[in-house]
Formats: structure tokens, sequence, C-alpha cells
């Protein structure tokens, strides 16, 4: 069982080191530092533009086969990240930042699973019922709403609330307020801010564990073990829970790994629109900037994310999954 | 337009008779109802799926004809009203720069519309080839292309997909590419899990005997009894690529200034959306609608395609 973990451990992270090269020959190739240049003046010769990226190992006369290497090396000995076009040390940016929207998707990841499994649960027993029938039609509108557009109608509401009923602890620009000192007030702060932009990609996020769970629910609920359970004396309730969920959800498990992926991609517009300085707001200026090394090392975070997420599902799946135990 | 897609399925399905056994249903009826008609009377009878189709429709038109209403073009500056709210000369409003809201909603719904749609139809014929082959050689060739979709699936394709337009997007059509190569892996791994039951068929095993080469094979036997799958996953492409075309053109990665798209909208009236709320509101709307009606038309061609679904056999339960 735990050998089983550690394998799979192991293929997430020859997973991580594959798609971070895989984007450092993607970034090299799409991202020209060499145009932020083109607007300076006064106007820089070729050769001056090289020099200039030289220090940052983003030389273009270079092959880039040696400035992978470099690149590659400095990673992996030095957890040295590179440099920004402009000499900005990546390292610096991305810790705050990583830990602000990994606070982020990991907090709205979790209150997705458990709210969709939840409202999943309660469904399934009650199918073709009333809270059945307008939850499923609230998640089958909301699937089809743009991150976006979810996102500014979160903004929308907050603001109006704000106005008309004098609420004063909706926030919807920032990751903390300038100016709070002390630990409690300072996390308290923080908690306050995360509020909303959470409930945007948490909206997000739970509809595709309620509409899958809830078809899986109806597959089991009926199956001979649940009504054996019931027959020893359980009521319907209990035998759902324990015996026709944790066989339902198995494939679920599974899928939270496939869904982080799609929550970073939430997260880049949710970051845009709540004002949040976190790793997904920093590709896009990076990209905007093209700045290499800056985006390769959001991508690996992105897919340290998600592998994080599928090494907690595969865990998950050892605990629910008598069958991988034995093997 | 119920009718044409109903009618392709039937023309998909037709070429093997030998692969389709007639819909149960098909029997209790008059003996003369074709596969066609059965499929669209089962569509019919989902209420959802014609008001989607009815939306679709509309919102087609208004994209193609919505601006012989306007004397306006998604273009024009009026500098006499900047930013001014829904009125007789400017329907929609007007924006920051004094463009009519009316005209660009148009014109971007029809770049949207354009996009999806063609997106869509690209993905499924990629997704269709590459699935179904990979299921019919099996072996090594079908490992290897599963190890790639899913490597892609779980890397975060977004970001690759931002990186890569940023430089070679502003075009629309540079555009379609790009989500097209970065948006064919979960649709090819569907298709290629039903295809791994169809390589097992008779015919394909007597198509095999008859010598016929595994290009023409999987061309004529294996893809078109896939019919059904590929024309559902069609309608939830055209969904999945208009939000992943806003939120693109939301970031500035997708559409860029100075064409428009819904997305584009979406970006310009994401700053103001208190002080003027008609700038988002417009855009918003027609995104929801496009892409709530294609659901629905989606669950519709699955409950009136798939003769083992619960909802078509149950006879319109909903």
């Amino acid at each position: 069982m735990v050998r089983h973990v550690i394998r799979k451990a192991a293929g997430w992270l020859l997973m991580i080191v594959v798609a971070t090269n895989a984007t450092y020959f993607l970034a090299s190739w799409f991202l020209d530092p060499r145009s932020n240049f083109k607007e300076l003046r006064p106007v820089r010769t070729e050769e001056q533009i090289d020099r200039a990226l030289a220090p940052y190992n983003l030389n273009p006369q270079e092959p880039l086969l040696h400035r992978w290497w470099d690149w590659f090396t400095s990673v992996v000995f030095h957890f040295d990240w590179g440099k920004s076009p402009t000499g900005v040390s990546v390292n610096g940016e991305i810790g705050y930042r990583a830990l602000i929207s990994g606070e982020l998707v990991i907090i709205a990841t979790i209150l997705s699973v458990v709210i969709g499994v939840t409202l999943a649960v309660y469904t399934a027993s009650r199918q073709y019922g009333w809270a059945d029938r307008i939850s499923q039609a609230v998640s089958i509108a909301v699937f089809n709403i743009p991150t976006s557009v979810a996102a500014l109608a979160v903004v929308f509401v907050a603001i109006w609330l704000n106005q008309n009923a004098g609420l004063h602890f909706l926030y919807v620009a920032g990751e903390n307020s300038p100016g709070v000192e002390g630990l409690f007030p300072t996390i308290g702060d923080r908690l306050l801010h995360l509020i909303l932009p959470t409930l945007s990609l948490t909206l997000m996020g739970y509809v595709g564990y309620h509409l899958t769970q809830r078809s899986l629910l109806l597959d089991t609920i009926n199956a001979d073990f649940v009504r054996t359970a019931q027959a020893t004396g359980l009521t319907r309730s209990k035998a759902i829970r324990r015996h026709a969920l944790r066989a339902a959800l198995i494939p679920t498990a599974t899928s939270v790994a496939f869904s982080i992926p799609a929550m970073f991609t939430g997260a880049v517009i949710t970051e845009t629109i709540f004002g949040w300085n976190g790793m997904g707001r920093y590709f896009i200026q990076t990209i905007s900037k093209n700045d290499v090394h800056g985006t390769v090392a959001t991508a690996a975070f992105a897919a340290a994310l998600t592998a994080i997420g599928a090494i907690l599902a595969d865990i998950a799946t050892v605990f629910l999954d008598p069958r991988v135990r034995v093997n | 337009m119920a009718t044409d897609v109903t009618t392709d399925a039937s023309s998909g399905a037709t070429p093997d008779p030998a692969a389709r056994v007639t819909a149960p249903g098909g029997k209790k009826n008059a003996p003369d109802l074709g596969l066609g008609r059965l499929y669209l009377r089962r569509f019919l009878r989902n209420r959802l799926a014609v008001v989607g189709v009815v939306i679709f429709v509309l919102l087609v038109l208004f994209s193609a004809f919505g601006s012989l209403f306007t004397s306006y073009a998604y273009s024009d500056a009026d500098f006499a009203a900047l930013t001014q709210p829904p009125s007789a000369a400017h329907w929609f409003g007007t924006n920051q720069g004094g463009n009519d809201v009316y005209a660009s909603a148009v014109h971007g719904l029809q770049r949207s519309l354009a996009i999806a749609v063609s997106v869509s139809v690209l993905t499924v014929v990629v997704a269709a080839v590459i699935g179904s082959s990979a299921a019919y050689f099996g072996g090594r060739v079908e490992k290897a292309t599963l190890a790639v979709i899913h490597f892609l699936l779980v890397v975060p394709s977004f970001l690759i997909l931002a990186l890569v337009s940023h430089r070679l997007a502003g075009d629309w059509r540079v555009l379609i590419v790009v989500l097209t190569v970065f948006g064919w892996m979960s649709t090819a791994r569907v298709i290629w899990s039903v295809s791994t039951s169809l390589r097992e068929r008779d015919y394909v095993t007597a198509a095999e005997f008859m010598g016929i080469s595994a290009p023409r094979i999987i061309l004529r036997h294996i893809i078109p009894n896939l019919g059904s799958l590929l024309i559902v996953n069609l309608t939830l492409g055209v969904v999945a690529t208009v939000l992943s075309e806003t939120a693109l053109s939301f970031l500035g990665f997708g559409v860029q200034t100075p064409d428009v798209s819904l997305g584009t909208m979406l970006a310009d009236g994401a700053g103001t959306i208190t002080s003027a709320p008609w700038l988002f509101a417009f855009p918003a709307g027609l995104v929801v609608l496009l892409t709530v009606s294609m659901t629905f038309v989606g669950d519709g061609l699955r409950d009136a395609l798939d003769p083992t679904s619960v909802t078509g056999a149950a006879g319109g339960r909903r």
C-alpha cells in the first residue's frame, strides 16, 4: 500500500519534470525578451540587446540547449529559477505568491469536493424530488457560466451588499489591507479577503463534483450490497453514506487530480478580477513581459499543485478501495 | 437545425447496417418510421432541448443579421456619446471609446460563434481519427497515444494555450488552430474507450479478412459507428470552446483589439460593473445564452441518439 503511493508519487514527480522542461522550450520559442527593448529610446542595437540579456541566461545568440542546460542545473542544484529580463530574481517573486495562490486553490478545491459530494448525497437519495430538480437546474446553469462572468457577478453582488446592507467585511480587491498589525488581526484580515475569491472559485468547482457524484451514486444506490446493509438494520441514509457512497467515491477521488488544472485556470481569472498578487496574475504579467523563467516557474507550480492533488487522491483511493490494498 | 442534425446522424450510421440494431421503441411505432424520424421524434419530446435549439437559432440569426438594424459599425467611434447608457440611438449603450455596444455585441457574437463552431468541428475530427486509430491499432501505438493524452490532460494546458496564443493570436484564425491543438485530448479519450469495443466487432474482422486497409477500416467502419457520440461531443465542444475563448480573450491572450469577441467585451466591461453595468451585462447575457442553449441541445441529442439512454427510452420523463 505504501509502495503503491510511492510508485504513484514517483510517476507524478517525473510528470512535473517533463512538463516543466517542455514549458521551458515552449516559452523560449514563443516569448521573445528582445522585443522588450524595441520601444526603448535611444534605440538599442542587436548586440547591445544581446549583451543586456546575457547575464540572465536569455541571450538568443547562445544555443537553446546551452541555455536550457544552465537553467536546468541551477534549478536542480541551487533551486534557482533564474531571472526576469530586467534582472529580478524569480525565486523572490514566487515565494509569497505561491503561498497566496496555493491557499486559494487548495481551500477552494476542498470546499468544492465537500459541498459537491454532500449535495450529491442529499439529492441522489431524493431523486426527482424538488430539491434534486432545483439543485440540478442551478448546477447546470452554473456549469455553463464562464468563470469571469461568475466572478464579476460575485463582485457585483458584494458591492451591492456593502452599499445597501451596510456590510464591511466583503473585500473585492487585494489579498490584505495595508496597515494591519499583529498576528491575529493579520490572520483575520487575510481570511476576510479570502471570502469572495474562494466563493467564486468554489462556485465554479463544486458543480462538476455534484453532477458526476450524483450520477455515480444513483448507479450504486440500488445495488444489492446497499439493500443488504439496510436489511442488517441500518437506516437508509446510513446505508447510503457508509456503503453506497464509499463505493461511488472512488472515481471522484481520482478525478480530483484532473480538476486541479481547471481550478488553477479559474484562479488565474479570479486573481485578475480580485486584484490578488498570486501566481495566476504573475503568470499573465510574465507572459506580457516576455519573462521566460517566470513563466516556466508558474507552470512548474501548477504542475506541482496537480501532482499534490493527485497524490492526495491516490492516498484517498487506498483508504476507499480495498482492491488497491490487497494488490 | 434539429432536422439537419438528426438526418446527419442517420446517414452517418447507415453505411454499415450490421452495426446498428434498430433502436428499441422503433417497433411499437409505425413500421415506416425511419431512423431519422425516430431521432427527431425523441429529440422533440425533450422540451428543454427544443428551447435550446430555438435560442441557438435566434443567436445565429442575431449574429448574422443583427447588423442590419443599426447604422453603426463595431469599429465606429461616436465621440459625442462616450459611456452612454442604453438609449434609442444606441440600443445597448456605448463604451468608453464611443463604440456602439449593440454593434460590438453582434460582431463579437459572430466572432465567438465562428471560433466555437470551427474549433469544435476540428476537435471532433482530430479526436475521432486519433482516438479510433489508437483503439484499432492497439499495442504500442495505443499505449503511446494514451500516455500523450494523459500527459496533456494533467499539464495545465490553459497556461500553454495562453503562452502560445499570446505570441500568435490577435488573428482569430490562428486562435482556432491553437485551441484545436490543445483541446482534442478529453474527447479523444472518450472516443478511444468506446472504439475499443468496436474493434472487436464482426464487421471489422470481416473487413480485415477482405484485405481492406487499416485507414479505410477506421474511416469507413469505425468512425461512422461513433456517429451519435461525435455529434453529442460536437455540441458540448462548442460550449467548452466558448468558455475557453472567453477566458483567453478576457485575459488578453485571445482575440485582441481592434477585433472584438464576447471575451474582450467582458474584459472591457469588467472594470465598470457598478458605474456602467450595460457594458458587462449584454455580452455576459449572450455568452450564457449561448452555452446554456448548446448544453440543452447536447443533452437532447444524447437522449435522442443513444438508444440505451435512460431518459430517451423512458419516454420523456423530464
